[in-house]
């Protein structure tokens, strides 16, 4: 349960037995897991930078409002910083709840706030070049689903 | 002492630093005015669109007041996990 922000590798398949092993009383379990992609540059680096503090505590309050609107009896986000490479993980969600639908909502919701809402700041270097990203327009309409469709402010 | 942090493309720019608060700033604002007065890339950098700013971890106005012992992050707009 809760969130873990972290500058090595970790296993998304240990942290989904893991998750698995304290959900409770729940029926359905939905993981997510996003890797680093290269994106053309086999020689890709991304350097993710966060908050101390600051961010945990805003994802803690993505978990809290997910566990209260979908009812989960568990949810976990792990996620790195630091510098990585084409192919590793670089988020995990999971969530658990009585029934599936709870489940897969929820995941999307964190996700959803985890790209758009959460402090972080990702630099890609490939080559000489570095360069820091921008933020998406299509991650802030992901981000509107959850209010706009549900009637929220 | 009030403690400045930079975040993001911010941080390319700025230097993190602990100071004694200038008696006469009370506010993020005047915090960004005085950390740009000679420095004309930070200032440019500080004042631009999608940037937030957070007092003690909490996202707050750049009209927020500021007071001594407070922790002030420049960041530069957030790019996601």
């Amino acid at each position: 349960m809760g969130v873990t922000i972290t500058d090595t590798p970790f296993d998304p398949e240990d942290a989904l037995r893991d998750f698995r092993l304290g959900v409770g009383d729940a029926g359905a379990v939905v993981s997510f897991t996003g890797l680093v992609r290269a994106g053309g540059h086999d020689d890709l680096r991304l350097t993710l930078s966060h908050y101390a503090g600051m961010t945990e505590r805003a994802i803690e309050g993505y978990g809290a409002a997910a566990m209260a609107r979908w009812s989960l009896t568990a949810w976990r986000v792990i996620h790195r910083v630091g510098q990585m490479r084409a192919g590793e993980p670089i988020v995990f969600v999971a969530t658990a709840s009585a029934h599936r639908r709870a489940a897969f909502e929820a995941a999307d919701y964190l996700m959803d706030h985890l790209k758009s809402e959460a402090p972080f700041w990702k630099q890609e270097q490939s080559g000489d070049v570095s360069r820091w990203i921008e933020p998406r327009g299509e991650d802030q309409i992901d981000l509107a689903r959850w209010t706009v469709e549900n009637g929220e402010t | 002492m009030i403690k400045v942090l930079y975040f993001g493309q911010l941080s390319d720019i700025g230097v993190g630093a602990e100071f004694a608060l200038p008696q006469a700033i009370n506010t993020v604002a005047e915090l960004a005015a005085y950390l740009g007065k000679d420095n004309a890339a930070l200032r440019t950098a500080i004042a631009r669109k999608g940037n937030r700013v957070a007092v003690n971890t909490v996202m707050s106005a750049f009209d927020a007041p500021i007071k001594d012992g407070d922790e002030i992050a420049f960041m530069s707009p957030l790019s996601g996990g």
